[in-house]
């Protein structure tokens, strides 16, 4: 079942780093892509001799072919394990969110890329960090840690404290998160995020993004706040609903677009397919 | 009018306390939901949301006042009317059953008589009919009811309610009559309903019978007697019966008729008499109308007015809020998605 959810995913900018890997890669090495021809006394690597360039050459020196290495780049999730993810019919987000994990443990060791995860609710989890390993079942592991904890409150700061962990450096991030918190200060978490390739995951379930079908009485109460509302659910408040999501919506599209970033909408049911789609339009 | 509020039953209020507990907030009757804030605000809602505790507590409330059982207590109100009191004292002897003769009885040839006589209306029947109208007609009089046959009978108190003065003469026409005519006992416990009764207004006992009595030394004596001491006016409605005593006539084979002889008694009391004599409705109906003329002097009197039950009105308020909760229930989203 796992195999057969990975996704593929290819960074669509260069990153450093020196262990070799399936990404586009800033280092010169043993790869396919040409960067220029250097003298061979300058790079003495025999094998790489071009004789046709050395022939064309008009100085007559040897000339080796230099090549970019590809490379493997750390992947990290910072999973928002707040109260509202464990809500959901009849999977809860956090679960979704485990099933995102596992298959992008698969799909990272594939690649051989090293996974690790940061988990946060109001502050940083630190029970739930996983550093970055290079490790066939890492999924299986970080999704069952996932899978059995409880959170509190959602914010901000934790994201920010999570995300402090992975400043300046570059990499693949996925924000797991169901971004039900006050986004004035994601601004911020992006800025020290910027040296990696940030993928957020705004992870919603069908419940809370469609009303009711049925008309009646919806007697609420947030799981995080513990505040109460009822809904008398009818359709102007059901146009009203469809408003609301998407607002919030556009919202976190223009916030996060203003970096050139796209988010990656989970409704329901994870979708290895569309993510898969989601970064070769990236980097096609 | 006093309007002061007491319970049956005070204890059960302790329980009232218990109406609150629809305003603990369980988490049992909410949905839980990622983030409320998100959601657009809903007036409707918010203000459904606030009142179904509301109609609650309410439900609870009303319930367990109800059962205390509360009331406005039994109380005695001054009144004023300008009637009399007119105690009523009505024949239910079996002779009362027989039939009147018709208006124009007069004219009719003496041996066709018996088959108009077998046609007309009881006189009981008649009697209480015009009662009846001469009840509703004096809303501000005091009437009491009591039949009378072998013995009196007293049906319903001095009181102003007139539906219970209908009533009661209405419940004449139960059964068949009785045996006998007691007109001495009668009087004498009629008279006995003025006893203890403040003097507020000018007293009239109707008597309505067919018939006398040929009542002895003592019985007189006491009727006399209570008559003076009560301040009574008599009326008698004779309701002369085919074949006896007319009161006015002086022939000697009436002479020994009990209702002469009731006659003669009753012109000798020392208080006001009044006798009407009726063959027939139209001449009963003028006797009626008659003493619906006499009397008419302002009248004081206390009347009690029974305790008054408020709990219906809680029940009926716990009944709606219990009927609104359905309501409200039958509307709900028991899940999500």
């Amino acid at each position: 079942m796992a195999t057969s959810r990975e996704f593929h995913y290819r960074l669509p900018r260069r990153s450093g780093g020196w262990r070799p890997g399936s990404h586009p890669g800033s280092s010169l090495g043993a790869g396919q892509e040409f960067v220029s021809h250097v003298s061979l006394y300058d790079r003495p690597d025999p094998r790489r001799l071009d004789l046709r360039a050395s022939l064309r050459e008009v100085r007559g020196d040897w000339l080796v072919r230099v090549n970019r290495q590809r490379v493997s780049v750390p992947v990290h999730v910072i999973a928002d394990v707040s109260t509202s993810m464990s809500f959901g019919f009849p999977r809860s987000k956090l679960q979704v969110v485990a099933d995102f994990v596992i298959a992008l443990g698969h799909s990272a060791f594939r690649v051989g890329d090293a996974l690790g995860m940061l988990a946060f609710d109001d502050r940083e989890r630190r029970d739930l960090f996983v550093p970055a390993l290079v490790s066939r079942g890492i999924g299986e592991v970080m999704a069952s840690m996932l899978a059995g904890c409880a959170g509190t409150a959602g914010a901000s700061d934790g994201l920010e404290e999570a995300a402090l962990h992975l400043a300046g450096r570059p990499g693949l991030v996925f924000i797991a998160s169901d971004f039900h918190w006050p986004l004035d200060r994601l601004d911020e978490v992006l800025d020290l995020l910027t040296h990696a390739y940030v993928v957020p995951l705004v992870v919603w379930d069908p419940a809370e993004a469609q009303p009711p079908k049925h008309d009646g009485l919806v007697p609420l109460r947030d799981v995080e706040s513990g505040g109460r509302s009822t809904l008398w659910v009818r359709p102007s408040m059901r146009a009203r609903w469809h408003d609301a999501v998407g607002r919030r919506r556009a919202e976190l599209n223009a916030l996060f677009s203003a970096r050139g970033i796209r988010p990656f909408y989970i409704t329901g049911e994870f979708d290895s397919e569309a993510l898969s789609h989601y970064f070769f339009e990236a980097t096609a | 009018m006093s309007s002061s509020l007491a319970f049956e039953h005070p204890w059960v209020l302790i329980l009232l306390p218990l109406a609150l507990l629809p305003l603990l907030r369980s988490r049992r009757d909410t949905l839980a939901f990622p983030s409320i804030a998100w959601l657009p605000p809903d007036r409707v809602g918010r203000i459904i949301g606030w009142l179904w505790p509301v109609f609650a507590v309410l439900a609870l409330a009303s319930s367990i006042v109800a059962l205390a059982q509360p009331g406005r207590p039994q109380t005695q109100v001054q009144r004023t009317g300008t009637g009399a009191e007119i105690l009523v004292l009505l024949d239910r002897s079996r002779s009362m059953d027989d039939r009147m003769l018709p208006a124009n009885w007069r004219e009719i040839e003496p041996t066709k008589l018996l088959y108009h006589l077998g046609r007309g209306s009881q006189k009981a029947q008649v009697a209480r009919q015009l009662l009846s109208q001469f009840v509703a007609r004096r809303p501000d009089d005091r009437f009491a009811l009591m039949y009378f046959s072998n013995r009196p009978l007293s049906v319903v108190p001095f009181t102003q309610h007139d539906a219970v003065m209908q009533a009661g003469i209405a419940a004449g026409a139960v059964g068949r009559g009785l045996a006998d005519t007691e007109v001495g006992r009668a009087l004498i416990a009629a008279i006995a309903q003025f006893d203890q009764r403040a003097y507020s207004g000018s007293r009239i006992m109707l008597l309505v019978s067919d018939g006398g009595a040929h009542l002895d030394e003592e019985t007189m004596q006491r009727i006399r007697a209570g008559l003076v001491r009560n301040r009574i006016a008599l009326y008698w409605i004779y309701l002369r019966s085919y074949n006896s005593a007319s009161l006015d006539s002086t022939d000697a084979r009436w002479e020994n008729a009990p209702e002469m002889a009731l006659h003669r008694f009753f012109q000798t009391l020392q208080t006001p008499y009044r006798v009407y004599q009726a063959e027939d409705p139209e001449s009963l109906s003028r006797a009626v109308a008659d003493v619906g003329l006499q009397q008419n002097l302002p009248l004081d009197f206390m009347e009690q007015i029974p305790r008054q039950d408020y709990s219906r009105v809680f029940l009926a308020i716990a009944a709606f809020s219990c009927a609104i909760l359905l309501l409200y229930r039958s509307m709900l989203i028991r899940s999500l998605p």
